[in-house]
């Protein structure tokens, strides 16, 4: 009891602090950060949400090395598409025709014919020379179409929603999460008075424009270098491409908050998972996400004869069914992404 | 008697606490001018005051197979507490649950009576983090603003509660170059400033005085003693309690993810001298442990001694400063060589490093 006395008298009053520590000068008088001159300030919950969005999308401009590389592929696309539209390859017209030995191309065949006809080289009546004009003409017209269809092919859905649109979307994407859990910033956003799932939701909204931005834009780029297949594409194209990139920025955002390397996980899904499921015969195709881009693609450029090479086995859904199972998607990897992340323990070196 | 590690578990802390007079200061008011609303407000929280700032109920929290945490029970009141422990201790882990990153597993930790996971229980409480990670391509000014906004104050508010945050750690003459420039001891005043920018009742602080200078130090500390005398709660971590002594001499010790001991130094160091302990000594000479063992006995603070069959004794004794000083005197005069000198108990190994390491 004595000794407890002798222990009191060493603590200075109501603080712990050891009174044989030689007093420090205290902190300027007017330090306070309690009560601002003209009254108190309550803080709001959605100010903070607004603003940590703003913040997010602030931040989301600082351009890492995988946006470097989807900017690299942009250049890359566009100097191709660009050499090929000035080349004048889009269309069908400059081909040859198969086992043409003299290489006569679509487009000769058709003056050859025209010019026999013209000619009344071949034998017949006046109507058989009528008829086989206006089948070369029909030719003729169906041959200036090919080039939108060449282009939807080739660059739409051989190299885009293959190969560039998973790659522009997770550029932004796995970096919005994963880079502040790989930089080790995470733990001012956890530790600010902001529900988990309202900082997941924030975080996504936030890339959402520089995702649809390279995405969506990148696209426009590559359709403008196309010419005029290119215009057309766009037109035709530009909500499968939005919906798509919705459906892939709210996928790999998830995976931003679930793996530790999201970018990496990403780029396999993007290179293995889904370029074999989209390839897979029957229904395991509609396990991915560029199945349906495709879908809204064929379905709004039916007219004109753009489709799946085997539709019988592709089994493609139509336009607006794919477009819902898209957005649907995007809330559904949303919502498991919030519930997922307001579970998680994420620690510095995450 | 009491014991050392049953006093860290559980009804210990009442007794190392409550014999701290730590209070809140009666000058301590919360919002002036309040209204008859803000008056109501005001007499819920003053009610809710009688609840501890912060709360560690039986929590153990595990990373896979290994415990962070181990059943420990805290809690804390107004006034500064040292942390203390070696790496892996888990003072991390138990600051980490303390300010919502981590969930325990089992158990309870409340800020206020409120569960520290929640948002609301965030808000009062300023966190200063150890891992040094930061928004690199801000100022110090825009960084501890953008911090303060995300509390969710309007702007003009934020940028006030920033600038008084940053004169108080000295940082308001150096807040305009980006964080990316700053050195280590700057980064740190940055960090301890957007935890005091909104004004929290708990302050939690990993390794505050990290790379800091002596100067730096000094000021440090009395801003925590202001901090403390205006009511607030802090919690400081670090490696070396002879840091932890300038700044307060209530101190925790943590080892293998247990409060091995808390209360003042003096309370911690008298709780060792009543402890029983046990250590293992291994000599170079097998002869040599036989003449050990015999001078050994002699001491008036040895219970025992036993030979073990590997070739070591195992030597039971209680006060453990004096027992170390007489037993460098007996190998002395002895003139015998110790290969090895262990103490047995985890626990008692922690504290006697600190308290007695040194040269002390």
């Amino acid at each position: 009891m004595k000794e407890d006395t002798k222990e009191e008298t060493m603590r200075a009053p109501g603080t712990g602090v050891p009174a044989d520590v030689a007093p420090v000068p205290a902190l300027p008088p007017h330090y306070s950060t309690a009560s601002p001159p003209d009254g108190p300030v309550t803080p709001s919950p959605l100010r903070a949400w607004f603003y940590l969005v703003g913040l997010s999308l602030q931040r989301q401009a600082r351009v890492g090395q995988i946006v470097w590389i989807a900017l690299g592929l942009l250049a890359f696309s566009g100097l191709l598409v660009g050499t090929i539209t000035v080349s004048g390859w889009w269309g069908m017209q400059n081909r040859r025709l198969p086992r043409s030995r003299e290489g006569v191309t679509y487009q000769n065949w058709a003056e050859l014919t025209d010019a026999l006809s013209q000619g009344a080289a071949l034998p017949g009546s006046p109507e058989v020379a009528g008829i086989n004009q206006a089948l070369v003409a029909s030719y003729r017209a169906a041959l200036e179409r090919t080039d939108f269809y060449v282009f939807s092919n080739f660059l739409v859905f051989t190299i885009f929603v293959s190969f560039l649109l998973p790659i522009w979307s997770l550029s932004f994407a796995a970096d919005s999460l994963g880079g502040d859990r790989e930089g080790g910033s995470l733990v001012w956003l956890l530790t600010r008075p902001l529900s988990r799932p309202a900082i997941y939701l924030a975080k996504f909204v936030a890339l959402l424009p520089w995702s649809i931005g390279l995405s969506v834009g990148g696209f426009a780029v590559l359709c403008l270098a196309g010419g005029r297949p290119g215009w057309q594409a766009l037109r035709f194209y530009w909500p499968a491409v939005f919906s798509g990139t919705l459906a892939f920025s709210a996928l790999y955002h998830l995976m931003g908050a679930y793996f530790k390397r999201p970018a990496i996980v990403a780029l396999l899904y993007s290179f293995f998972l889904e370029t074999l499921l989209g390839n897979m015969p029957g229904y395991l195709k509609r396990g991915s996400i560029s199945f349906y881009t495709r879908c809204m693609m064929f379905d709004a450029a039916q007219n004109y004869g753009v489709e799946p090479e085997k539709p019988s086995v592709y089994l493609a859904v139509d336009g607006s069914t794919a477009c819902m199972v898209l957005l649907a998607a995007t809330v559904v990897f949303l919502v498991v992404g919030m519930v997922l992340f307001s579970r998680s323990e994420y620690l510095a070196a995450d | 008697m009491p014991d050392l590690l049953d006093s860290a578990d559980t009804g210990g802390r009442d007794r190392a606490l409550e014999a701290s007079p730590v209070s809140r200061p009666a000058s301590v008011t919360t919002e002036p001018n309040s209204s008859p609303a803000d008056h109501g407000k005001w007499i819920a929280d003053a009610a809710r005051d009688a609840r501890p700032l912060l709360l560690f109920e039986q929590v153990s929290k595990w990373y896979g197979p290994v415990i962070g945490v181990n059943k420990v029970t805290l809690e804390l009141r107004p006034g500064i507490t040292g942390l203390v422990g070696s790496n892996g201790a888990g003072k991390t882990t138990l600051l980490r649950l303390a300010t919502g990153q981590l969930r325990p597993d089992l158990g309870q930790v409340s800020v206020r009576g409120i569960d520290a996971w929640s948002v609301e229980a965030k808000r009062r409480v300023g966190y200063c983090p150890d891992a040094d990670a930061f928004y690199e391509e801000m100022t110090g000014r825009q960084f501890v603003e953008a911090m303060t906004r995300l509390f969710g104050y309007p702007r003009r508010e934020a940028v006030r509660r920033a600038g008084a945050a940053l004169e108080a750690v000295d940082m308001n003459g150096r807040a305009e170059r980006r964080l990316r420039g700053y050195s280590k001891g700057m980064r740190q005043r940055i960090k301890l400033a957007q935890a005091l920018a909104h004004d929290p009742e708990l302050l939690v602080l990993d390794e505050p005085m990290s790379g800091i200078d002596p100067v730096g130090r000094q000021e440090f500390v009395a801003l925590f003693r202001r901090l403390a005398e205006q009511g607030k709660c802090l919690i400081v971590s670090s490696h070396e309690l002879e840091e932890l002594e300038k700044l307060t001499d209530h101190v925790a010790i943590m080892a293998r993810g247990r409060i091995a001991a808390i209360g003042t130094l003096a309370e911690i160091r008298e709780l060792l001298d009543d402890h029983p302990f046990s250590i293992f000594v291994e000599c170079a000479v097998s002869d040599d442990r036989r003449t050990l063992a015999k001078a050994i006995l002699d001491l008036p603070d040895v219970a025992g001694v036993e030979m073990e069959d590997a070739g070591g004794i195992v030597i039971r004794a209680r006060n453990p400063r004096r027992f170390f000083k007489e037993f460098a005197g007996v190998v002395l005069e002895e003139n015998l060589d110790v290969r090895r000198l262990e103490t047995l108990d985890d626990s008692a190994q922690a504290i006697l490093g600190y308290l007695l390491g040194g040269g002390r």
